[in-house]
């Protein structure tokens, strides 16, 4: 099976002209997306406290606003690959009220979605907790909570929900945040999924992520094995989370990327991946003038045809 | 736990005393830099040969590992001439990569020997523990644990007849620039390295050495570090970072704003719970290189306060422990944080507070009274002041007659935090809720 190549619809589609964005992404070259639900709650609203009234539309309200969205794909041939659930789905410091909100309406309500636009993988951020709990045990046990909530919903719909590596910040760098421990992840999930007799859990990894807190990109990836389902595609300059194109970045002056792609690739490599190469790469969008938006999706698009080919060509 | 100076950036090799006399104001015990002693690291040998062969105060050791038996006891003897105790030593090491006419083999060959060496000259010296890095440069991944394994096996049986236990420490690889996560740094992977080591070598002489420089310059949480190795931690290095670069900055003065660089909170909480008792290194290299000699004095006492108040803050459950029972001096959120992390492990018998008004209440299921009625504790009740005004309250109780043990609560770095400070519960909580459907709109 070939490798698919998909990227996030954030600032690519919208909402007026569906199919615009749609034959943009097709003739860039992608036959994927990864469906940026998130930005109809954007997190810096849900940390302030300030929610939109979005999800509390009926399913079938929220069915038919994406309808457009889902015929723009279907005619020029772009799946839905995988869906981002809109974050955080808990806020420490934000009232019950709030919270359940989240969880009880946004989330299910968003796994409907997935279904309906026919997309197999939903990404879920796990809740950062671990300051207020004491450890990533307990905080785990709290994300744990709540994905088993959806468990039978994500059973029912054959939908994977998957858990992404995450960072937090400490005196303005990164550190590990939730699902950075790929060990202890793949045993979750094979708990879970033993405990529901169903794939609903897997991984989302997340390159940038990964790159600010260090991570070994093909000890991580083949430590996943077959449970990386999907992926988060991005470069930034190991500091700050800038979601920009692979092989932006340098810190020599042989000029070669910093961000280890070859470990990424061989990574992949070992474990048979054969999914999507999809790239998180909304914001790159938004750093090039919006006249070069198709010329940029090309070349991202390129890239990710460079990763497959290589991919393919590793021994 | 026994606190350790780092010599970089104080003590020199070549003109040891100033800086050994200044250390030993505050500290009883130093590392020994065996790569700094004995021409620097081995890979400023494998680098810069030639370039620096010429500098005659440097030994060579590479070439000649036996010569460390001349070089060393002379050093250490100065050493131990100002009583220092030397508890660990730091063994000698390669750089990431070779000169491209360097022979891989030749210099393991070297390097094993001039490790033999080290552990046995670390042995004489007292040192308990010597942190040596494996030989990863040249070899694939996949064999560097057969490889390492090898390696380190090689010096088992020469660190047993010496009495030195060998630490290993995470590794990070740089990438065209950008840092990798390197060897051992996966906790998991450290604790298999050990845990296999100690059982291939049939007796337990390795270890590990927690360098929270390296831990932090790689955003790792440490909790977790910490907790999975548990009692494989032999030593700790206490170093701060800007998070740049691999440097070694005063523990507690990095900072970002008003904020810490470095996750102390999560070491603290790693070790405590570990219980942690080990060796304690204090490296402040980089700070100590850019302190005028004028001022090195006054910046390791601090220095040597700083990793009283670290050991402090390990120890705080176990100061806990020591008495059976106690009371609490405050009536506000430490006294509360008390009571969420530790009062059902040791409960107090009641808090006071000189805040009148609160005289007769309960908070946190603790009965609140005035101070005066401490008088009537018995003696070997102790108080525990949680109320950051330590030392005032402290004079305060001595003021009143009150002969009781007194010891200091601190809850800067807890097992857990509540959600919300009292003072802002009510006020916030208001404010939190997400409003009328009008302002949602």
């Amino acid at each position: 099976m070939k490798l698919g190549i998909g990227v996030q619809t954030q600032n690519a589609l919208n909402d007026d002209c569906p199919i615009e964005g749609a034959k943009m992404l097709k003739e860039a070259g992608f036959d994927a997306v990864d469906f940026s639900l998130h930005r109809y709650l954007k997190n810096k609203d849900i940390y302030s406290f300030s929610i939109n009234r979005f999800f509390e539309k009926t399913v079938e309200e929220l069915e038919a606003f994406f309808t457009p969205h889902k015929e723009a794909l279907e005619q020029v041939g772009i799946d839905v690959w995988q869906m981002h659930m809109p974050y955080p789905m808990y806020v420490p410091k934000g009232s019950r009220q709030l919270n359940e909100y989240l969880q009880k309406i946004v989330a299910p309500k968003s796994m409907r979605l997935c279904s309906f636009l026919d997309c197999k993988y939903i990404v879920i951020h796990g809740f950062k907790l671990a300051y207020y709990l004491g450890s990533e045990e307990k905080e785990w046990e709290a994300t744990q909570a709540f994905l088993e909530e959806l468990a039978p919903l994500a059973k029912s719909l054959n939908i994977t929900m998957c858990i992404e590596n995450l960072y937090d910040g400490i005196g303005g760098r990164a550190v590990e945040g939730p699902c950075c421990d790929a060990v202890k992840a793949a045993s979750r999930i094979d708990a879970m999924n033993d405990k529901y007799g169903a794939e609903v859990l897997g991984f989302c990894f997340d390159t940038g992520h990964a790159n600010l807190v260090h991570l070994d990109f093909e000890q991580f990836i083949t430590t996943l094995e077959s449970r990386l389902k999907v992926l988060h595609i991005h470069d930034n300059d190991g500091w700050r989370d800038l979601h920009q194109i692979p092989f932006a970045f340098t810190k020599t002056r042989e000029n070669k990327s910093a961000t280890d792609w070859e470990g990424f690739m061989r990574g992949l490599k070992n474990i048979g991946y054969r999914g999507t190469l999809n790239f998180e790469t909304g914001p790159a969008l938004t750093s090039f003038p919006d006249d070069m938006k198709g010329d940029t999706l090309k070349f991202i698009a390129g890239i990710g045809r460079y990763f497959a080919r290589n991919i393919e060509k590793m021994s | 736990m026994e606190l350790v100076c780092a010599p970089w950036g104080i003590v020199s090799w070549k003109f040891p005393n100033q800086g050994l006399n200044d250390v030993r104001r505050s500290f009883d015990s130093i590392a020994l830099d065996i790569g700094g002693i004995a021409g620097f690291h081995a890979y400023h040998v494998v680098g810069w040969r030639k370039k620096k062969r010429d500098r005659s105060y440097r030994h060579w050791i590479m070439d000649n590992p036996e010569q460390l038996r001349g070089i060393l006891p002379n050093y250490v003897s100065v050493i131990k001439g100002k009583n220092f105790n030397i508890p660990i030593a730091y063994a000698n090491f390669l750089p990431p990569k070779l000169g491209e006419k360097e022979d891989k083999d030749d210099f393991f060959d070297s390097m094993r020997s001039l490790l033999k060496e080290c552990v046995a000259e670390c042995g004489k010296a007292g040192a308990r523990y010597v942190i040596m890095r494996p030989l990863a440069v040249g070899i694939g991944e996949r064999d560097v644990w057969e490889a390492g394994k090898e390696y380190y096996l090689s010096l088992a049986g020469i660190a047993k007849q010496y009495g030195v236990t060998i630490l290993l420490e995470s590794q990070y690889r740089i990438n065209n620039g950008g840092i990798v996560r390197g060897l051992c740094s996966d906790p998991h992977e450290a604790k298999k390295w050990v845990d296999d080591l100690n059982n291939a070598a049939g007796f337990e002489c390795f270890g590990f050495h927690l360098d929270i420089g390296t831990c932090s310059f790689l955003g790792q949480n440490m909790r977790d570090v910490a907790v999975m190795l548990g009692s494989r931690i032999k030593a700790v290095t206490l170093r701060d970072s800007d998070g740049t670069g691999d440097t070694a900055i005063l523990p507690f003065t990095a900072v970002s704003g008003n904020r810490p660089r470095t996750d102390w909170l999560n070491i603290i909480r790693g070790l405590r719970e570990i219980s942690y008792d080990g060796l304690t290194i204090m490296n402040f290299a980089g700070t100590a290189s850019i302190t005028s000699p004028m001022l090195k004095p006054a910046l390791i006492k601090y220095a040597r306060e700083i990793g009283d108040f670290f050991a402090w803050q390990i120890d705080m459950e176990n100061m806990l422990k020591r008495y059976e029972k106690r009371v609490l001096f405050g009536a506000g959120n430490m006294c509360r944080a008390y009571m969420k992390c530790y009062g059902e492990k040791y409960p107090p018998l009641f808090t006071c507070d000189n805040n009148k008004d609160k005289w007769g209440t309960e908070f946190c299921s603790l009965q609140v009274k005035s101070p005066e009625e401490l008088k009537n504790l018995p003696k070997d009740c102790a108080v525990l002041i949680c109320n950051m005004y330590y030392r005032e309250i402290e004079s305060q109780l001595r003021d009143m007659g009150i002969e009781n043990p007194i010891g200091f609560f601190n809850d800067e770095y807890m097992p857990s935090f509540h959600f919300e400070r009292i003072e802002d519960m009510e006020e916030e909580n208001e404010a939190r809720d997400w409003g009328t459907d009008a302002e949602r709109a």
